[in-house]
């Protein structure tokens, strides 16, 4: 019986929410490259928006099976050990991140990035991939399902920060290349001095979507001969270069942790050039994304959400080791991780707030958070064990 | 950092919203000049220390601090703590793990082992404190001040797009009425300009004016509550550690009576309260089965103890689990770890040198390692102890190791040891042999209840029990470090989430015909897109609360409307 859920809770990870998650994305993508150019999207460009929408709803849904049917499988809440954590990430970060895109900030068709992102992750996760089982009575209290659990959620909400910042030094990059090239001014200003929409005091009684200055259609965008300008923003070769390189100084971790060196190359690759080829795609589609302006209030909005509950999740942590442990803080690997990801991200949030370094550089720090974010979770969690180390990696 | 007209109060004067720099995020921050004076030095001084002063009020010092932090505590991730693994701090010294003995001496030097209690850190922590003061204290200065004189301004020339426009079918008065009870029922700070004003009526109303940066300095200040309470933690918390034998004798909270003992400077004997503790037995149980998923996990881990007041009140029981601590009179008693404790007999020459349990400690292979030491024997006789628990005879009548756990099939190897144990003379653990002064004289081992002899030493493996290790504690902080946590979460939620706006009701008459035109001009410094749905909702309310309007024309095109 738990051997045939076992079995269901796999076939429904991998393939079906691994694989709805990139059709989805992909569908979201392509939608997106129609919406540019006109007013309206096209018909062609709704339709297959809609049909993402459905592949992005079964993919989540899939997903929640899958956490349920593993949940039952072993008998507990499905948050103990390395895949379960990364995967209930992915979860909490596209179901947040596309709910968020399409109900709070109704730019449904950027859904597509943050899908692409879940879809990675969830492969990602299938790298730690350990068959359902039982807990150590240790982790079992409920000091520590609340403590992971937020700091779960904190982790896929950062995530969905992550691809926002990126995208928006993307933009901003080409936008600079433009300007250079036409000599004006491309993209609504005012985020110059202020950052992000934050400062821009408009609103309006009806929707005013087409009249915002960064409704994808309005945007200096419309003429196809300067998409290639825009790509050129930043090059294939620095892009390729400098994706390998960052996400390599988080992933090498699987090459020292790795029992067997070309298994750990190996993986070391895979994520790699996953991530190179997430880049590519992204700067592809650099003309068809909202302003920079935009994309950094997204990115600011959500690395807010994300920090409160970070901050909650660790004082939670705290509690929970005073009670397993009768020490609330001891500096142990994990702990300092946790500590050195909040110090980062109140860095992105303090750049915000600093002038001459808020937008591209603020960015950049963000950047460098989730960066410290991924290796400390991997390199407390593969290469330096301590207390917290989770049941059957 | 430049005046900020927002920030003040602002009679009359240039206060149109087309007129205003862009708002910040901050009210202005007041300095004062300081290098006034003549005498040389003391003025060097001075202006030494204001331009300190000023370097460490700058944002970007802060950012700059937290840079630092955030790389000493890398450095505390990727380098052991001594704090934490003295053992590998050591074997990298030693130059057998990490990065080297030549790296390591350096690593040293800088005091990269030890980053929380290094004399940099320190200093890093002092600046930190410092510029948080620097930046707080005028911050807080401008928060009073904005909190009890700010009144909104005016707003003197129409010129952007309202947010919202209609008609009504009321007076002037009536409107600006309306518009200040709403504004102050929604708890908006509200100001109507006078005839004398010189511009057209209207209602301004302000919110969100003290509570982003009232929870900004909130937030803030709670570091100073965590920093005094981890201080107060320090000099008076106590922690200590023991181990105890099923049904043997306990121990006694004593200063005497722990392993290790960390008590804070302020923390002596007389504050420890004398209770007696007692263990009847430790419960602990794995997944036996090698087939069920997470074979070979614990499931059970709990103590059965007995705890005695100091007073000679009754014995009580209680059982302490991995995560259910136990009290007593507030000091909190935790089970941390645990181990086989086999009763080892020593006879040299028919006389009894050794009798006693001992601990032993598990390793990564399954076996729970010890040692014995006699140096009542002459000369000394020490064993070195490998228990595996299950270790079942197999086929061909040897036992078979299998590094599982449980103690079904105990078996106990060990090395024979003769010569000096240096006791008193060097650091020893109670779990190992010094055997610099010893010499090898054969290995042995034993099922419960055997005696084997070697080279003219008998031991008996006498019986198996098990040990567990307490951690006893008392942390007066903790309730202040709660205080403070509350503080930061209370604080940074506004912090973060509050923004400020102003809400400008202009009321124009309609030229004669009894009917008025009400305007809405609004202005948020931050989260443009949560004002705009409050703005929405406010003028829906105002023009349901006036009379029935007959027109209605929404805002047309609305854009920016900073200068
Ligand atoms: C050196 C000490 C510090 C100074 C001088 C300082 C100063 C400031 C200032 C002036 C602001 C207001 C920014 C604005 O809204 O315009 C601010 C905001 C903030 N600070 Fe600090 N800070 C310090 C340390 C910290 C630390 C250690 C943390 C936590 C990790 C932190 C977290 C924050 C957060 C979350 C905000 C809100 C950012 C926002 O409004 O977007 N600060 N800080």
């Amino acid at each position: 019986m738990n051997d045939q859920l076992a079995e269901i809770s796999r076939f429904l990870y991998s393939p079906v929410t691994v694989a709805l998650y990139f059709a989805a994305a992909f569908t979201y993508l392509v939608a997106l490259t129609t919406t540019v150019g006109r007013r309206e999207s096209s018909v062609r460009g709704r339709r297959a928006q809609q049909v993402g929408a459905v592949l992005a709803m079964a993919g989540v849904g899939g997903h929640v099976a899958h956490e349920i049917v593993r949940g039952l499988a072993q008998s507990r809440f499905p948050l103990g050990n390395m895949f379960e954590v990364t995967s209930l990430m992915a979860l909490v970060g596209v179901a947040g991140g596309v709910g968020y895109l399409q109900f709070v900030r109704r730019r449904g068709e950027l859904n597509g990035f943050v899908l692409l992102a879940g879809g990675l992750l969830m492969a990602f996760a299938g790298l730690m991939y350990a068959e359902p089982g039982p807990l150590m009575p240790i982790l079992d209290t409920w000091w520590r399902h609340f403590h992971v659990s937020l700091l779960v959620g904190a982790m896929g909400v950062f995530a969905a920060g992550f691809v926002f910042n990126t995208l928006y030094l993307l933009r901003e990059r080409a936008d600079r290349r433009l300007e250079a090239h036409h000599r004006v001014p491309v993209a609504s200003g005012g985020g110059v001095d202020l950052g992000a929409s934050e400062a821009r005091a408009v609103g309006g009684l009806e929707d005013h979507e087409d009249d915002l200055p960064d409704a994808p259609g309005s945007v200096a965008t419309a003429d196809r001969s300067t998409f290639g300008l825009q790509r050129r923003g930043t090059s294939v070769l620095w892009l390729t270069v400098g994706t390998f390189v960052g996400t390599g100084l988080v992933s090498w971790v699987f090459i020292v942790s790795a029992s067997d060196v070309t298994w750990g190359v190996a993986r070391f690759l895979g994520i790699n050039l996953a991530m190179v080829a997430a880049a590519l795609v992204a700067r592809w589609f650099v003309p068809f994304l909202p302003s920079a302006d935009t994309l950094d209030g997204l990115a600011h909005r959500t690395i807010v959400f994300a920090f409160v509950i970070w901050t909650v999740g660790t004082i939670a942590g705290a509690m929970w080791a005073e009670q397993s442990w009768g020490r609330f803080w001891g500096w142990d690997p994990k702990e300092t991780g946790a500590f050195l990801t909040w110090i980062a991200y109140a860095g992105y949030l303090h750049a915000r707030a600093t002038r001459g370094v808020r937008g591209r550089r603020a960015a950049w720090i963000g950047v460098g958070a989730f960066f410290t974010l991924m290796a400390t979770y991997l390199i407390a969690n593969y290469v330096i064990v301590g207390f917290h180390s989770y049941a059957g990696i | 950092m430049a005046g900020d007209p927002t920030a003040r109060d602002e009679p009359t004067g240039e206060d149109a919203i087309e007129s205003q720099p862009p708002p910040r995020m901050n009210p202005a921050v007041r300095r004062r000049s300081t290098a006034t004076l003549d005498d040389g030095v003391l003025r060097f001084v001075l202006a030494s220390v204001a331009m300190g002063w000023r370097w460490l009020v700058r944002m970007r010092t802060a950012l700059i601090l937290l840079g630092v932090l955030g790389l000493m505590t890398a450095i505390a991730t990727a380098v052991p703590q001594a704090p934490n693994v003295p053992g590998t701090v050591e074997s990298w010294l030693a130059g057998d793990e990490g990065p080297g003995a030549g790296v390591s001496e350096f690593l040293w030097t800088i005091g990269a082992f030890d980053v929380y209690g290094s004399p940099a850190f320190l200093a890093l922590l002092l600046a930190l404190f410092l510029s948080l003061t620097a930046c707080l204290i005028p911050r807080i200065r401008a928060w009073v001040r904005l909190v009890r004189h700010s009144q909104p301004p005016l707003l003197r020339f129409e010129t952007g797009a309202p947010l919202a426009s209609f008609e009504v079918d009321a007076e002037r008065d009536d409107v600006l009425d309306a518009g200040e009870s709403l504004l102050r029922e929604g708890h908006w700070r509200v100001r109507t300009s006078r005839p004398d004003d010189a511009v057209t009526p209207q209602v301004v109303g302000e919110k969100g004016l003290w509570s982003r940066e009232g929870g900004s300095l909130v937030f803030h200040l709670s570091f100073y509550v965590l920093l005094a309470a981890i201080v107060f933690g320090q000099l008076v918390s106590f922690e200590g550690q023991r181990g105890v034998i099923e049904g043997e004798p306990g121990f006694a909270d004593t200063e005497v009576s722990y392993w290790t003992y960390r008590p804070g400077r302020w923390f002596d004997g007389a504050d420890h309260a004398g209770w007696r503790m007692d263990l009847e037995q430790f419960h602990v149980d794995w997944i036996r089965d090698p087939l069920a998923p997470g074979a070979g996990q614990p499931t059970t881990f709990a103590s059965d103890v007995v705890v005695t007041p100091a007073d000679g009140g009754d014995p009580v029981r209680a059982t302490v689990e991995g995560n259910r601590p136990l009290v007593v009179d507030g000091m909190k008693i935790h089970q941390l770890d645990w181990g086989y404790a086999p009763l080892v007999e020593i006879v040299v020459d028919g006389q009894v040198v050794h009798s006693a349990f001992l601990t032993t400690v598990a390793d990564e292979d399954g076996a729970f390692r010890g040692a014995a030491k006699a140096p009542a024997a002459d000369p000394d006789v020490g064993l070195e102890l490998e228990l595996f628990p299950f270790a079942p005879d197999g086929d061909d009548g040897w036992p078979r190791l299998t590094g599982a756990p449980w103690d079904e099939a105990p078996l106990l190897v060990y090395h024979q040891w003769r010569g000096d144990l240096q006791l008193e003379r060097t650091q020893q653990l109670i779990t190992e042999l010094d055997t610099d002064a010893l010499d090898a004289a054969g290995v042995g081992f034993l099922r419960p209840g055997q005696e084997a002899q070697l080279a003219g030493v008998t031991v008996r493996f006498v019986e198996l029990r098990r040990w567990v290790g307490f951690q006893v504690s008392t942390r007066p902080q903790i309730p202040w470090l709660l205080v403070g946590s509350a503080l930061l979460v209370l604080g940074l939620v506004p912090a973060l989430y509050a923004y400020r706006r102003r809400l400008w009701i202009v009321a124009h008459p309609g030229g004669g015909t009894g009917r008025t035109l009400v305007r809405i001009h609004g202005r948020s410094f931050q989260r443009a897109d949560a004002f705009d749905e409050e703005c929405g909702t406010f003028a829906r309310a105002l023009e349901e609360r006036l009379a029935r309007p007959r027109s209605r024309s929404g805002a047309g095109a609305v854009s920016s409307t900073e200068a």
